[in-house]
């Protein structure tokens, strides 16, 4: 089974004048995963950043700030520039200069906003006063006067009246509220505005300015017209900037971040006056070459050590230093299987002690989507967006369903085929006989040659509809999950072993490995006597004694371990093997509605019937293409359907019956020094110095 | 279906009970999870591979239902 790759702890130390080009050498060999070092230690401190990391902070600073005002994002599609040219530009100044010159253009843009923003505000409030007779100008510039406009949510006017040696305008309507602007002695102002209050007054600042207020607003709306022209010009000068500088930005913001995060090693050193030292770990395979390596780049200012190569035994974890304790998880795994350690990632990181379940998910997990798809109609489209999907998407989540798409179509098609052997939900071999007798044989009015009735299933192919079948396939269902379960535990043994001894192991998995053979042997038993009405005699009463036996030898080691909670999960056992029956039920609802759907189309719509003959009465060509197409919208329902509940039933039987057995996770994933470029390459001479 | 008569009638109406009431039973079990979930995966994405395995823990009900169903079908 595939462990997680052999890790060894390295230590260099070096001569710290010579840091930053160590620093590229540890990135060049990309297999460094470096161990922080913690305060205090060794009476070494943590080092310092490179005295390059300010500028180029800065610099990316900047450059994330244009790159959001011009809105250039991840997804803008730039051109890859070389990394040597993106550094000359960046040190040229180059991330300055196009600053200022986007600084210019936004700082207009801005302005004119701003500007546009101010006018709309007023323009409201000059519609607003439009409904009052009064011009602008006499709403300001008195001594003794006091002046209180804004809206009103009911009518003032009756109020107003009360107040003595006043002036008031009111225009009210009584669904769109109204407006009023009161002229009162300045002293009376706080008795105005508590009247006006009663109201529902806002009050509106009163723009600045002379003549009628419908002039003011035709001027406004001028304004108005006038910046947003200038705006547009001023978005297109901003447009033609990131189409001139998305990929200067785009790559330099690489580029700067992969510089800071060079940068930034130090702090996860250890440093003294002039002296580094870095714990790292490496995979054991490569740790020789990588010491080769780095002493041949950085000569003698540079010593390497192995210091230990970590066994997988827990007492060697409990033994070492707190820092060193975890030892980072690298899967081992091989070209398809790799494809599924995204899904195991999604419960947990395998811990550097045990076996990585991508491996078994990768061999259960289509199996039992092509299990549960079972058809060839299906199949067919499953491979193709499968291969389609591996072929164009890097993003891990869409290649891991691809992957299952893929192979578990081929699965599929193989049951489909060979075991079932149907396609769209009909058989291909049989009588044409509706509802559950539906045939391509009959419906084609052939009959298939004998050659390809040899490579069915008792000829025909099992039917997931009828009696006997069903029967067959939920024992079939249930034994692939007896025989699934019991891998897990297997796995669940070698583990604990590994990591202990067997002693360790018998007690933890070795009871409940008897225990689940008990059940199994038992529940056999007693299926003999309850539905095959087989007497109690003979093999069936040995069987039943044998299983209960190991039943309560395996509880009693579980007990011995675990307690009371053994007894309690005993039940469980069962559940977890019925569980698998999912297998054949999915199965059979998918074939349930195909089948639905085949009446509904070839019986119901198309009045497919059968002359004296036997032969088939097509109906005509436009009605013939109108059904297809139907039956074709109806079977894509069952087709995603299928995908959903086929593959989230065959990912939780890996998840929860076959991972709990042996998975506990909780590893570290390994993150060695190493830099992706995507907008940027390097170039030959550069890459062949990184090996 | 090997019974016949009413016994057969009366047997599909079991098996009809044996799976609908388990699924309202299943159904029930799983809104509490899946919302609580849900809601825990919003917080943060990488537990999404736990949260499932919660989430799914109720839905053995329904199979067992199932496998109740299909044995009074085709197996009495």
């Amino acid at each position: 089974m595939s462990l997680p790759e052999s890790m060894s702890r390295v230590v260099v130390v070096g001569t710290k004048t010579r840091l930053e080009e160590a620093i590229e050498a540890f990135y060049s060999v990309k297999v460094l995963h470096v161990i922080d070092h913690t305060a205090g230690a060794d009476g070494m401190s943590i080092g310092t950043p490179l005295h390059t990391n300010l500028k180029a902070s800065e610099r990316l600073l900047k450059v994330r700030a244009m790159e959001k005002e011009l809105g250039i994002g991840k997804n803008t599609e730039t051109e890859k520039v070389s990394a040597t040219e993106i550094r000359s530009q960046i040190s040229a100044g180059g991330v300055e200069s196009i600053e200022a010159e986007v600084l210019k253009v936004l700082d207009v843009k801005n302005d004119l906003n701003r500007r546009i923003t101010e006018l709309n505000a007023k323009k409201k409030s000059l519609e607003l006063l439009t409904a009052l007779p009064v011009d602008l100008e006499l709403y300001s510039g008195y001594k003794s006067l006091a002046v209180i406009a804004g809206t009103v949510e009911s009518d003032p006017s009756d109020a107003l009246r009360a107040l003595a040696d006043s002036e008031s305008f009111v225009s009210f309507k009584k669904k769109k509220g109204g407006v009023a602007a009161v002229f009162v002695r300045a002293e009376d102002r706080e008795k105005a505005a508590s009247i006006l209050s009663e109201h529902g007054f806002a009050e509106i600042a009163v723009p600045e300015g002379k003549g009628s207020v419908p002039d003011a607003l035709a001027e406004a709306d001028k304004g108005l017209a006038d910046l947003s022209a200038k705006l547009g010009s001023v978005e297109k000068e901003v447009e033609a900037l990131q189409i001139k500088h998305k990929t200067f930005l785009r790559a330099s913001d690489e580029e700067l971040s992969i510089e800071i995060e060079k940068g930034e090693v130090p702090l996860r050193i250890a440093t003294g006056g002039h002296s580094y030292i870095m714990d790292a770990w490496v995979p054991t395979k490569k740790a020789q070459a990588v010491m080769a390596e780095l002493e041949s780049r950085l000569g003698n200012d540079v010593h390497i050590e192995v210091e230990e190569t970590r066994g997988r035994n827990l007492h060697e974890e409990e033994e070492a230093e707190e820092r060193f304790k975890k030892v980072p998880t690298k899967n081992n795994n091989g070209l398809i299987a790799k494809e599924y350690e995204h899904a195991t990632s999604l419960v947990a990181v395998p811990k550097y002690q045990e076996i990585d379940p991508s491996v078994l998910i990768m061999f259960f997990l289509p199996l039992f989507f092509g299990f549960m798809i079972g058809d060839c109609g299906y199949a067919i489209p499953f491979i193709i967006l499968g291969a389609y999907g591996l072929k164009v998407t890097h993003h891990k989540d869409w290649r891991a369903i691809a992957t299952v798409l893929f192979f578990g179509g081929i699965w599929s098609f193989v049951f489909g085929f060979f075991f079932f052997g149907e396609a769209l939900g009909m058989h291909f071999v049989g009588e044409w006989a509706p509802p559950l007798h539906m045939t391509w044989e009959g419906l084609l009015g052939m009959q298939m040659p004998d050659w390809f009735t040899g490579l069915l299933v008792n000829g025909h192919g099992v039917s997931k509809l009828e009696g006997d079948d069903v029967v067959m396939l939920l024992k079939l269902a249930v034994y692939i999950g007896i025989i699934h379960i019991m891998i897990g535990y297997v796995c669940g043994f070698l583990n604990i072993r590994r990591q202990h001894n067997n002693k360790h192991a018998f007690f933890e998995k070795g009871g409940w490995i008897i225990e689940f053979i008990g059940m199994v042997v038992f529940c056999y038993a007693m299926t003999q006597v309850l539905f095959s009405k087989a007497p109690m005699e003979g093999i069936v009463l040995y069987l039943l004694l044998v299983g209960l036996a190991m039943l309560v030898i395996g509880l009693a080691v579980n007990f011995k371990t675990e307690g009371a909670k053994a007894v309690i999960e005993l039940p469980g056992v069962i559940g977890m093997i019925l569980s698998y029956a999912r297998l054949a039920a999915i199965g059979m609802s998918k074939a349930g509605m195909a089948m639905a759907f085949n009446y509904i189309v070839f019986i119901m719509f198309m009045g497919i019937t059968k002359d004296v003959g036997g032969d088939i009465i097509w109906p005509g060509p436009i009605m013939l293409i109108l059904t297809l197409l139907f039956l074709a919208f109806l079977h894509l329902v069952v087709w995603t359907l299928g995908i959903l509940s086929g593959g989230l039933h065959a990912l939780r039987l890996q998840f929860v019956e076959l991972m709990t057995k042996f998975f506990v996770g909780g590893g570290t994933k390994y993150e060695p020094l190493k830099v992706k470029r995507i907008k940027t390459f390097l170039t030959k001479t550069e890459a062949d110095k990184e090996v | 279906m090997a019974l016949e008569g009413e016994a057969a009638g009366i047997a599909a109406i079991g098996a009809g009970l044996a799976v609908g009431l388990t699924g309202i039973g299943a159904g029930m079990g799983e809104k509490d999870v899946g919302a609580a979930a849900v809601g825990a995966m919003t917080e943060d994405r990488s537990i999404f591979g736990t949260a499932m395995i919660f989430m799914v823990i109720p839905e053995t009900i329904v199979i067992f239902g199932l496998v109740i169903a299909i044995i009074i079908l085709f197996a009495l």
